[in-house]
């Protein structure tokens, strides 16, 4: 059991307490926290935060160009299609035109020609209606004159010339036309 | 595995006989001396007996964990750190001391050694001249005493610990340093990032930022996403250096810890709005009988907060390497207590138990650096972002208590791009809230 306390006597060691309170720990860990706090701030998260940021940005924008690239591809292949067909329609058009014009151009030619013909046939009858008028008009005093000789030859005797003439008129009028 | 040397100690303290054991247990070769430290414990009453008991305990397991002024590399050795000592010498005025090992200091004959428990009593020359013969280093164990006149100020000693803060420290410089060197070159900024390296750090930031920060702090996370995203990886690298052979644990040391805290205490009070003020000192729509009760509760817990945070990373970095340690220390107790037969058939459930204690412990690691972040965000986010939220809440449903641990959790949901609910928060932000407020609580 408990032997008498010497004086010099060796103490033990105590046991170390956890809870034990040290301003000097305190103050060293701020120290060294508030400089690696400092250096970080400035060196480290600083720029790697921009960084990241920097980085999502681009990602955010280049997806965004992207589907705008895609929108525009698509609006630009839209168009096209729809240049193309009217390209398509409108060559069809001109075609169409160009037949129904030719068509027209045509029909318009065989009126003309047509009418042309007409007017050249009728043009030729009239001519020779008057031609044939003529004709018989010229052979009408010629046969009158012959009739008027030749009565003049038979009777022998003057007769009125103007009475002569109008009885030869009236037989010729009494003669049949043509 | 520095532990196992000192578990081995106390086995046969188990038995508990004579203070002989006692003593054998601290390695004193001299057993008769056990009597006077019986006997210097008797004054202090209460003290007396208790560290008997103490000693049937695992004081291997506390001493690893306990700060101190010397690097413990068992079996290797002890490497003793430097003493600084703010003076308050005989004359007046302020002196410095600064040693390179405690036995430096001591043999100077001007500090001496006295017991913590002796309420400043210090050891006799002779005693301090057998403690520093001891092969055990008994004399890192007590405390530093000014010899004669003059007592210390402050002690600016370095401890393990603080080699620990070192050491974190500098990794973690080095590690960001080094991934923001790839920023700078453009690797991660024009490209996507490269290496194991910086895309683990990477996916850590921006957890931090986007799962932490943004939600906790609101529209104002960047001016505080350094803060976070440094006190985030401080802890983290200081919980897994302690998972290291001969690690240490700076957090696992209450100072450190405490400093932590204060800091988002310091910020939380600095940035706090007026609405903040207004409602810890004045809470509006409260009735004026209440306010007494209330008001002091209010200041209170903006101690309580800060405090919560510090002693929930101490005691879970504590706690997980004592549990280790006492798990590997079953072993010689069982071979003690037993005999060997048993002790090897031990191994087969220790080590397995140990094992996966490690692994809970990484774990850990990461889970209360995650909480010591989130925590400081969302205090901080409470103080600043106090006039928005309020102003939600009135319109819904009326005025309430701010102090509502949920209901800031809650609103914290809101916080964010202003007009934009935060992508993710619904799923991830409430469950975390409410972790972390069962915590609070317990």
């Amino acid at each position: 059991m408990p032997l008498p306390p010497t004086p010099l006597a060796q103490v033990e060691p105590p046991t170390p307490n956890l809870l034990e309170p040290n301003v000097g720990l305190v103050f060293w860990t701020a120290v060294v926290f508030l400089a690696v706090l400092w250096i970080l701030w400035k060196y480290a998260w600083g720029p790697i935060t921009d960084a990241l940021e920097e980085r999502e940005e681009r990602i955010d924008a280049s997806m965004t160009k992207a589907e705008r690239a895609l929108e525009e591809a698509r609006q630009i292949q839209a168009e096209n299609e729809k240049n193309r067909r009217e390209a398509e329609q409108e060559a069809r058009q001109i075609l169409r035109e160009a037949r129904e014009e030719a068509e027209q151009l045509r029909e318009e030619e065989k009126q003309k020609t047509r009418k042309e013909i007409q007017e050249m046939q009728e043009q030729a009858r009239a001519d020779i209606e008057r031609e044939k008028e003529n004709a018989l008009s010229e052979l009408r005093s010629e046969v009158a004159d012959l009739a008027v000789q030749a009565a003049g030859k038979i009777i022998g005797e003057n007769l009125d010339e103007n009475r002569q003439r109008r009885l030869v008129d009236d037989f010729i009028d009494d003669l049949p036309r043509n | 595995m520095a532990a196992a040397v000192p578990v081995l100690e106390p086995a046969p303290a188990v038995a508990q006989e004579t203070h002989g054991s006692e003593a054998q247990a601290h390695g004193q070769p001299d057993q008769t001396h056990g009597g006077q430290q019986q006997g210097g414990h008797g004054n202090d009453g209460g003290e007396g007996g208790h560290s008997e008991e103490e000693n049937t305990g695992n004081p291997g397991a506390v001493s690893h964990s306990a700060d101190g002024t010397y690097l413990n590399f068992e079996p290797l050795g002890i490497v003793e750190l430097p003493r600084l000592f703010l003076t308050s010498p005989e004359d007046g005025g302020i002196g410095f001391d600064a040693f390179a090992s405690t036995k430096a200091a001591l043999k100077s004959d001007a500090y001496t050694l006295a017991h913590p428990d002796s309420a400043g009593a210090s050891l006799t020359h002779a005693q301090v001249q057998e403690a520093l013969a001891d092969p055990h280093h008994d004399y890192l164990y007590f405390t530093a005493q000014k010899a004669g006149a003059g007592s210390i100020l402050i002690d600016f000693s370095i401890t393990r610990h603080l080699v620990a803060v070192f050491v974190t420290a500098l990794l973690l410089i080095i590690l960001a340093l080094g991934v923001a060197r790839k920023y700078k070159r453009g690797v991660g900024r024009e490209e996507a990032p490269r290496g194991t390296w910086q895309n683990m750090v990477e996916v850590m930031i921006v957890f931090m930022r986007d799962e932490v920060a943004k939600p906790g702090l609101g529209r104002h996370y960047k001016s505080y996403l350094p803060y976070i995203l440094t006190v985030f990886f401080f802890i983290l690298i200081g919980n897994l250096l302690g998972l290291l052979p001969w690690g240490i644990t700076a957090t696992s040391n209450i100072m450190v810890t405490g400093t932590l805290a204060f800091f988002t205490f310091l910020i939380t009070q600095f940035s706090g709005t007026k609405e903040y003020w207004q409602h810890t000192l004045n809470p509006p729509g409260v009735p004026l009988f209440v306010k007494p009760f209330l008001v002091p509760a209010e200041i209170i817990g903006l101690f309580t907060k800060p405090l919560a945070l510090a002693f929930r990373l101490f005691g879970n970095m504590l706690s997980g390497h004592i549990v280790l340690i006492s798990m590997l220390g079953l072993i010689f107790i069982f071979t003690a207590q037993f005999g060997t037969g048993v002790g090897v058939g031990s191994i087969f459930v220790s080590v397995p138990l140990t094992i996966f204690m490690y692994v809970l412990k990484l774990a850990v690691s990461f889970i209360q650096a995650y909480i010591f972040a989130i925590l400081s965000a969302l205090f901080i986010g409470l103080a600043i972002e106090e006039h928005e939220a309020e102003h939600h809440e009135e319109e819904a449903t009326g005025p309430q208590p701010h102090d509502d641990i949920d209901d800031f959790m809650d609103r914290s949901e809101h916080f964010g791009p202003k007009d934009e609910p935060m992508l993710g928060g619904d799923g991830e932000t409430k469950p975390t809230g409410q972790t972390t407020l069962s915590q609070t609580a317990g």
